[in-house]
């Protein structure tokens, strides 16, 4: 198990590199460039100053020598400066970091601990009322845009009526707790709204799979008590895909809600994340992604340990 | 025993949450950054706008001679609600980038509390002098023009001012910030200082500037100045890429840098030791927290969360006059909005060449209906390229009123046939073009569909092309485009050399005519009012005559502010409306 655990690592290498070459080209291929932003206020700009400015970050050399100089950085943890405000890019996310996982895990553990209940009785109640209205409003969830809903959302519970306030994460001169758990509910709302969506169909149906399976109906035969049969046999086995499932977006944690946090101004990485994709910053959005990627092939292992734990049929060695 | 293990899942789960927020640093909800505070060494001294009775300057220690980059004390976050101080929260727009006024590609309101030029624009859009006595002129005998051509400029500087760390402002101050932007090619307006030949210190009050020929926008310039006591070691780029001064510049203005918190706000705080006597500045803060979201910002000041609120459009302005107690101020801005074709692609070159034909479209687009319908009368239809409130405003140019018939009879003339399927033809090509929208700007879009529906009323066909910004503002720039929907933001002064002459720096769309060039150069040489204006008004009459573009109206940029406001004026050109947050107050 250990053993595995460590191939796994190793194996990342490799793949870690391989992205961020795509990364890298893909970036460098988008139309326009950081001079872009010269241009965002509408004022004159000299095309010598534009020329100067790529000259300066180093974008008039060929593509690959700039990867490479950016990887041999890179390598020794070293991410470079921001184009637009000259600061290392590893502070610049580091500092948006609690302001993240603030948001994103209190959506998580929100949307866990309503999605899952929310799906084990759907399928418990399989075609009862209950059942409907939760699908009902999964879809509407999965379907409903993030930006309307959020605004919809500021239009009641601030405007209207004045419990919460509209956006930001607390109120400069007044920034007590209570003042930031206000800030967070709408955004983290919004945010969970997805999960909770998506998650609770997961259980749902996962449940429903094993429901009818033969070892239930033993089980019941053995005259167990119908709630020993749902949660010790039917919910523990339903878990398993779910379990994997949140585990991957627990890799989102760290990247952020890009939407959400515009929406809402809220200072995480996702907004950091789409401020350099226009002003195509090129170091902090390899960077925020290169942290994603990690993020994201460091919790597909998790999911995998997750699952053979929950699953002892599953062994790795 | 098998309840346990299910147990145990959950346990799991809430541990490798546990373990990724520790990996956080201080993921504490309260975290105090770690920025420079010069705020909490602030004496005790009056927290109210004292009496004007009270003795000026003797009152105040200077504010300790340290760098602002030297002291780092956490900002405690409750100081800030200390009783009767009166804090301005400011809803703004995206974050900026860094607080050097000269590298940041942002239009920087907090940059402007904390920082001063030798002048800067008012709400009339003129220049004024801040820590000039006055603006030389020809007429003042500041500016006097040698026997060479070359022209002497003189300026007086305030006495006895200083910066926020108690080291007096000089000359060298000017010329100081003279040199770092000539050896900084990332001066967005660098080409401009070019002209300047040589930066003497007469005395410490004194500045002398030779300029290697008259060049009229000279106003303009200097909006901002740099502290030579702190940054005088450094080299140009050295300074662009220093941190201390992008995140917490020093300056001589009303207010002192504070705090800057990334993604949320940035906070300025009285400088007690203004130059402008102990009653300035009236406000003890001022909080501009960083908005990006146009929908959310309205959302805010209708909740009346903020003091407050910048960077609206103008189809936002009757949103925001609904609401109890708030004002908005519509100054009308230097930035003009106009429907531009570029004869530098192929299909523009065959389409757009004949003068004639550019002429028949703009008397086919509506631009009353646009301002009125479609900006909803916030904005002034623009007849040229300068603005009808300018001084320099020729009205006598040919005026390009809807007339969709005139336009039709212009296109045959121009040999454009309608073809069979609505669509006029001329030796075998379509009349059919592309305009090249930038997502995002929701309101040039909407202004690019209005001109699709008339121009397809004549016998055009319009296509839409819309690009992401950035890679928008790649293409824009090459000039290879059929049409767009542009705009751009003039300074208080009305020269537009940059944009139209042959090889100006910001033509992008081909146009050239030397009889404008020679009038555009000549009126950039003319320093006085009376010799400059006959130029301006030959200027705009050629380039209605030529018409490579169409303006089509003067934006305002709409604030919302809160009726406890007072002394708020704002302001039209590109430098904003802070310029006297010195004399702003907030009543109870």
């Amino acid at each position: 198990m250990g053993h595995y655990v460590v191939r796994r690592l190793f194996q990342m290498i490799p793949l870690l590199i391989g992205i961020s070459i795509i990364m890298f080209a893909l970036i460098q291929a988008a139309p326009g460039g950081p001079e872009a932003m010269f241009f965002e206020s509408g004022r004159f700009i000299n095309p010598k100053v534009v020329e100067s400015y790529r000259h300066r970050l180093g974008l008039d050399q060929p593509v690959p020598i700039q990867y490479f100089k950016w990887l041999e950085a890179a390598l020794t943890g070293d991410f470079g400066l921001s184009f637009s405000t000259t600061r290392p890019v590893s502070d610049m996310i580091l500092e948006r970091l609690p302001a993240t996982l603030e948001l994103m895990l209190t959506a998580f553990i929100f949307a866990a601990l309503i999605a899952i209940p929310l799906g084990i009785y759907s399928a418990v109640r399989q075609y009862s009322l209950f059942d409907y209205f939760g699908t009902g409003c999964s879809f509407l969830g999965i379907a409903m845009p993030v930006f309307w809903f959020g605004l919809i959302l500021q239009l009641i519970f601030s405007v209207k009526l004045g419990w919460l306030p509209t956006s930001g994460r607390e109120t400069v001169g007044d920034a007590t707790f209570l003042d930031q758990i206000k800030h967070l509910i709408l955004p983290a709302i919004v945010l969970s709204l997805l999960y909770i969506a998506g998650w609770s169909r997961y259980m749902r149906s996962s449940l429903l799979s094993v429901i009818h399976k033969e070892f239930m109906v033993t089980a019941r035969a053995k005259g167990l008590g119908e709630r020993d049969v749902i949660w010790t046999h039917a919910v523990k086995n339903g878990l398993i895909p779910v379990i994997s499932v949140m585990a991957l977006d627990l890799a989102g944690l760290f990247s952020g809600a890009v939407i959400t946090e515009t929406i809402f101004a809220w200072p995480g990485i996702g907004r950091l994340f789409i401020q350099s994709t226009f002003s195509r910053d090129y170091p902090l959005m390899m960077g925020i992604l290169m942290i994603g990627s990690f993020m994201v092939i460091f919790f597909n292992l998790i999911a995998d340990l997750v699952y053979g734990w929950l699953d002892p049929r599953i062994t790795y060695s | 025993m098998k309840t346990r293990k299910w147990l145990n899942v959950m346990w799991l789960l809430v541990l490798v949450a546990m373990v990724i927020s520790a990996c956080a640093p201080a993921a504490t909800p309260v975290a105090s950054q770690p920025t420079q505070a010069p705020a909490p060494t602030q004496p005790p001294a009056p927290t109210q706008p004292p009496a004007p009775t009270q003795a000026p300057a003797a009152t105040q220690p200077p504010a300790a001679t340290q760098p602002p980059a030297a002291t780092k004390a956490p900002v405690a976050t409750l100081e800030v609600t200390a009783q009767g101080k009166k804090i301005l929260h400011v809803a703004y727009s995206a974050e900026i980038d860094v607080l050097n006024a000269f590298t940041s590609q942002n239009l920087t309101d907090p940059e402007v509390t904390m920082i001063e030029g030798l002048i800067m624009s008012n709400d009339k859009n003129q220049y004024i002098p801040v820590l000039a006595k006055e603006i030389p002129t020809y007429a003042n005998g500041g500016a006097v023009k040698r026997p060479d051509g070359k022209v002497d400029m003189t300026w007086h500087l305030q006495e006895g001012v200083k910066w926020q760390d108690g080291v007096e402002f000089t000359s060298k101050d000017v010329c100081f910030t003279w040199n770092y932007i000539v050896g900084e090619p990332q001066v967005y307006n660098q080409d401009q200082y070019l002209n300047i030949e040589s930066c003497k210190e007469v005395d410490k009050y004194t500045v002398l500037f030779t300029w290697k020929t008259p060049y009229a926008p000279y106003n303009t310039l200097f909006e901002a100045l740099l502290p030579e006591h702190l940054l005088g070691k450094m080299t140009p780029t050295e300074i662009t890429n220093y941190e201390p001064y992008n995140r917490s510049p020093l300056g001589t203005g009303p207010f002192k840098f504070a705090e800057w918190k990334p993604g949320e706000y940035i906070r300025v705080v009285k400088n007690p030791d203004y130059w402008r006597g102990p009653q300035y500045p009236m406000l003890d803060e001022i909080v501009f927290n960083f908005i990006p979201d146009n929908n959310t910002r309205l959302n805010a000041m209708k909740s009346k969360e903020y003091d407050l609120g910048i960077g609206f459009q103008a189809n936002q302005v009757k949103d925001l006059k609904a609401i109890d107690g708030y004002s908005v101020s519509l100054v009308n801005s230097n930035a003009f909005t106009q429907f531009g074709t570029s004869i530098k692609s192929a299909k523009g070159k065959l389409l757009f060449s004949d003068p004639n034909v550019r002429k028949a479209m703009y008397y086919a687009i509506d631009r009353e209906a646009i301002a009125k319908d479609l900006m909803e009368g916030t904005v002034t239809v623009a007849t040229t390229q300068i603005a009808p409130f300018s001084p320099y405003y020729n009205p006598n140019t040919t005026i390009y009123n809807f007339d969709p018939e005139k336009a039709k009879q212009m296109l045959d003339a121009a040999g454009w046939k309608v073809g069979s399927d609505g669509i006029r033809v001329k030796d075998g090509q379509r009349f059919s073009f592309t305009i090249l929208n930038r997502a995002g700007r929701n309101d040039r879009i909407a202004i690019a569909q209005v001109i699709q529906a008339q121009l397809k009323d004549v016998g055009i066909e319009v296509l839409m092309d819309t690009k992401e910004s950035a890679a928008w503002t790649g293409q824009w720039r090459t000039g290879n485009w059929e049409a767009i929907v542009g705009g751009w933001f003039i300074s208080g002064d009305p020269s537009i050399t940059n944009l139209y002459s042959c090889k100006g720096a910001n033509n992008m769309t081909g146009y050239c005519d030397p009889k404008a060039d020679d009038a555009m150069n000549a009126s950039d040489q003319a320093l006085d009012f009376k010799d400059r204006k006959p130029l301006m008004d030959q200027v705009q009459a050629l380039l209605a005559d030529d018409a490579p573009d169409l303006p089509i109206y003067f934006n305002v940029l709409p604030v919302s502010y809160s009726n406890k406001l007072q002394n708020f004026k704002g302001s039209g050109t590109n430098l904003g409306s802070f310029w006297n947050s010195y004399e702003w107050d907030l009543t109870q």
